[in-house]
């Protein structure tokens, strides 16, 4: 019945053996997500239907459905199929570590895109103009002017979704991946501690969802240093 | 197909289970999310503080621990009270509906305490002052009107809830509510066609969030009726 907080501070250690593979599922997804966003942007303000529209079509789909249903089906679903079996990716496709860093990186990738969408709309007109003036050709342009302010503009809105990546890296453990929550639940199922040692995981995770925020404040500070104050 | 169609009941019904999750946690998310707002408005520190954690931890921590802690964190607890005036009782459960829509409206509530309270503090203080200037009383002021604008600045936000809402429920799964991701799991336990049962669940979220979008656009259109033009 009651809190015990020295199981707390004594199963830490053992969860943060987990911390590994939470870390590289976090930093392998977000650059995956990243890659796929400038892609599917890229595709979306290009100005060809047949480019952004199967952009639009990705994105829908994974901002409308749930990550944890997303991992299912990439890990038990795509193995229905003898054609990916027999394919070079199975032994990639095989692994649930792989599978999740697919799924979060195809989930991260959605939301990021539209975040990045957000923040080209927001770059001020008159700039691009002054550049076409200048003689700048379209991707010079892009290259140049938009994509650094542009980039400035979504850090406050990335650093959200970075955090709720590193959240979503909890779901793997329904994959039977040894992470932070795989490490837990399975020492909860040894001690049968359910508040302590979920409550020592979630320290572990609020504390890095704290330290990335922090990070990333810091680059979007280092981002705007030439922006005027007070604006 | 024909394999899909034997599962056509269970996909409803738990269709339907989903349905009713989302509804139960989005009271309570609305409810936990004013007393937040409240809280943190409040001039007295500790209130406000707690208030502070309260957001902190739950939007901090990763959805799935929170569902765990609560699962099983609330079983332990029970069989333990239990016990004590019963030795004789072994284990006492409970329900996951309950267990997960209260899971998922504290970790919702706390995005909410932080929309509303954005939304409180997003009225013109100069309408506040003149309805005071006005004599209204404080009760007549806040209902009159901070409400009705209150909930226009919330709207976008409160839509962005319902959709995380929505597909928060598939992880009730986990702790075996037979809802459509758990009906998913069985049906491909006897179809052995993974893809098609998961990207049924899939489709089906789709066309829920869809639907949850389309109602909240259709919200904002009238709630800024009176903008028209002006933007």
């Amino acid at each position: 019945m009651t809190l015990d907080p020295q199981l707390i501070l004594d199963s830490l250690p053992l969860i943060a053996q987990g911390l590994g593979i939470t870390l590289k599922l976090l930093l392998y997804s977000a650059l995956f997500g990243i890659g796929l966003a400038i892609i599917t942007l890229v595709m979306r303000i290009s100005g060809r239907w047949y480019l952004s529209w199967p952009a639009q079509v990705y994105i829908y789909f994974f901002r409308g459905t749930p990550i944890l249903v997303q991992i299912f089906i990439i890990y038990y679903g795509l193995p229905q199929f003898g054609f990916i079996r027999g394919s070079i990716l199975w032994p990639i496709l095989r692994e649930p570590f792989a599978c999740c860093v697919i799924a979060l990186g195809l989930n991260s990738g959605a939301y990021v895109s539209e975040i990045l969408r957000g923040g080209v709309l927001g770059v001020d007109k008159g700039l691009t103009e002054a550049g076409k003036a200048l003689g700048l050709s379209s991707p010079q342009r892009f290259i140049y002017i938009t994509a650094p302010i542009a980039i400035r503009l979504s850090l406050p809105a990335y650093s959200n979704e970075f955090i709720s990546t590193l959240k979503a890296t909890a779901l793997a453990s329904t994959v039977t991946l040894m992470d932070v929550t795989g490490v837990a639940r399975t020492l909860v199922s040894q001690t049968y501690a359910p508040y302590e040692i979920f409550i020592a995981a979630a320290i572990l995770y609020l504390a890095f969802a704290w330290i990335s925020y922090v990070a990333l404040a810091w680059l979007e500070a280092r981002a705007s240093r030439y922006v005027k104050k007070g604006n | 197909m024909a394999d899909l169609a034997a599962w056509g009941d269970d996909y409803l019904l738990g269709t339907l289970v989903v349905l009713k999750v989302f509804v139960v946690a989005l009271i309570m998310a609305v409810i936990f999310g004013l007393i937040g707002a409240a809280a943190r408005l409040s001039r007295n520190r500790i209130v406000s503080g707690l208030a502070k954690i309260y957001v902190v931890a739950f939007r901090g921590a990763p959805e799935i621990i929170i569902l765990l802690i609560f699962y099983f964190g609330i079983a332990v607890s029970l069989t333990a009270l239990v016990q004590y005036f019963d030795p004789a009782t072994k284990f006492v459960d409970i329900p996951p509906f309950w267990a997960g829509s209260a899971a998922i409206g504290l970790i919702v509530g706390a995005y909410m305490t932080e929309t509303f309270r954005g939304a409180f503090l997003g009225v013109d203080h100069g309408q506040v002052e003149s309805a005071y200037a006005l004599g209204l009383s404080k009760f007549q002021t806040f209902f009159h009107v901070r409400v009705p604008q209150m909930w226009r600045l919330a709207l976008p936000n409160f839509g962005n809830h319902m959709l995380s809402i929505m597909k928060d429920t598939a992880l009730i799964s986990v702790i075996g509510l037979e809802e459509i991701t758990f009906v998913a799991q069985m049906a491909t336990s006897v179809t052995r066609q993974p893809f098609t049962m998961y990207m049924t669940v899939a489709l089906i979220y789709l066309a829920i969030t869809t639907l949850i979008t389309f109602g909240v656009a259709a919200l904002e259109k009238y709630a800024n009726r009176h903008l028209r033009g002006a933007r």
